[in-house]
């Protein structure tokens, strides 16, 4: 019974590393086009919503099943905690990447009328895309750590989420005084400063895998701020 | 817990004959609490519950050194009254092993042979001791009838019964649900609950989720050392020894 679990629990691990690739696809896809103003890809992010629900609630139901027909211990109970909080972690990112990938259509040139157009959108930007991929440096650490149970990746996470936090203060700095200069580039200036909050956001769920599979490798509770 | 421990043993050593069966077993019982000694079979998990109330006095080939302290005696000491041991450290046993005679027999067998005799106040410790079994419900119509018409887990309740009517301390409990049935095992496990407000249980039990159930602290035994012992919480969360880990999970041999 004991290698039957083991084997399912594996193949449980495995399938919620390709639906945290999933999710964090999703982000990566949704900065590419927003930064390339690439509506096309911007619409497969959204329309890859309803696959990663589908992961989420197909995952979950695994975990809950094997709780209740071998009510694990020790170790085997740690990974199927940080295994639920990993795929609830993903979804969030995925999610994310879909409403950013919304305000890419929404601030795109193409389909918005010449009010929307000339306003100007290089600036703010300039450290939304770093940003994005120190956040998503994060998300792949996070994940490849709960793969592998490599606790070196995320050492350093907590300094990393300094950095993120700077720099989204940095951008909503940024995106005052710009507004404040032009009143036309409110519309763009404020969703650039929101996606550099869902940013943010994706860099702390980084941080939530991270802190659980510490958990799952040691039996310790961190925290990283 | 130093001050709250009923039972300690240190440095236990026992040997049937050749075969050394306790290898330097250091460990404390804090009273009025549970106490589960796990471990795969043949590790010395019985050998030990038997060693806190010399029922292996009655093997010929054993031999034992090291202490065992209850209540700060030394129970392994000459002069020891061993019936008045195992008045305080009582056992139930795997299998259910009620006398084949009445119900109201069983449970005032022991108080008669300890020297009660009055009528009244045997009934009265029969009624108790049921009640604190939670059998009393179930057979305060029929305590003339015998114990063997009782089902499993109504004789193991009977049993336990019989070792409260004498007022133990300690009450040891090798496998007490392992021949009965899921609902028979939840009144077990509520009852020892129950018991460990006015009693010290330590129970030998090859169910983990039993262990982790019932139990305030967890021993993990292996080919007779004591490995790892100490809040069962901590034990089934994350256990300090590799080993523990690997046995609670399944991942042995
Ligand atoms: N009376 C005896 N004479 C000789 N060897 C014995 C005796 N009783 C037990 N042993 C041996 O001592 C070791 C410990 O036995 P013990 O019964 O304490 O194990 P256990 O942990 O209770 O196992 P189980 O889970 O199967 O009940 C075993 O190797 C067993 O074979
Ligand atoms: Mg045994």
């Amino acid at each position: 019974m004991a290698e039957k679990f083991h084997a399912e629990l594996d193949t449980l691990k495995k399938d919620t590393v390709k639906m945290a690739r999933f999710g964090r696809s999703m982000l990566r896809d949704a900065v590419d086009a927003m930064v390339r103003q690439d509506t096309q890809l911007a619409e497969s992010v959204v329309a890859r919503k309803e696959k990663i629900h589908e992961l989420e609630v197909e995952l979950e139901e695994r975990c809950y099943q094997l709780i209740a027909l071998y009510q694990p211990m020790a170790k085997d109970m740690r990974e199927i905690a940080c295994t639920l909080k990993v795929i609830t972690a993903s979804l969030r990112i995925g999610r994310y990447g879909k409403v950013i990938a919304k305000i890419v259509n929404e601030i795109s040139d193409a389909g918005n009328g010449p009010a929307i157009r000339s306003i100007p959108r290089t600036s703010p930007m300039m450290s939304i895309p770093h940003m994005a991929d120190l956040a998503i440096d994060m998300i792949d650490d996070a994940i490849e750590a709960y793969d592998t149970s490599t606790l070196r990746l995320i050492e350093d996470f907590s300094s990393r989420d300094d950095t993120i936090d700077a720099l989204r203060h940095s951008i909503f700095r940024e995106g005052i005084t710009h507004m404040m200069e032009n009143p036309r580039s409110l519309t763009r200036c404020t969703h650039f400063i929101m996606v550099a909050r869902y940013l943010e956001r994706c860099a702390d769920h980084a941080c939530n895998i991270a802190e659980n599979v510490h958990y799952m490798e040691t039996g310790e509770r961190i925290e990283i701020h | 817990m130093t001050s709250d421990c009923i039972i300690s043993t240190h440095d236990l050593n026992l040997w049937y004959g050749g075969k050394h069966a306790l290898q330097s077993v250091t460990m404390k019982i804090p009273k009025n609490k549970v106490t589960a000694l796990i471990g795969p079979s043949g590790c010395g998990k019985s050998t030990l519950l038997r060693c806190f109330n010399r029922l292996n006095d009655l093997i010929d080939s054993v031999k034992i050194t090291g202490g065992i302290l209850f209540d700060g005696q030394d129970i392994q000491a000459p002069g020891t009254d061993v019936v008045a041991l195992r008045k305080k450290v009582g056992m139930v046993f795997q299998k259910p092993n009620p006398f084949p005679k009445s119900i109201r027999e069983n449970v005032a067998y022991g108080p008669r042979i300890h020297g009660i005799t009055d009528r009244y106040a045997l009934d009265r410790i029969v009624e108790e001791s049921l009640r604190h079994a939670a059998l009393w419900d179930e057979v305060k119509d029929r305590l003339d009838d015998s114990a063997l018409g009782l089902s499993g887990g109504q004789q193991q309740r009977l049993c336990i019964a019989r070792t409260l009517a004498v007022e133990p301390d300690v009450i040891l409990m090798d496998e007490p649900c392992s021949a009965l049935d899921p609902i028979a095992t939840a009144k077990i496990e509520n009852l020892i609950d129950l018991l460990k407000r006015e009693y010290t249980v330590i129970i030998v039990t090859h169910n983990m989720q039993q262990a982790a159930r019932v139990s305030d602290f967890t021993g993990f035994m292996y080919l007779g050392r004591l490995v790892e012992c100490g809040q069962t919480k901590q034990i089934f969360e994350h256990p300090a020894d590799e080993l523990t880990e690997n046995y609670i999970t399944g991942r042995f041999g």
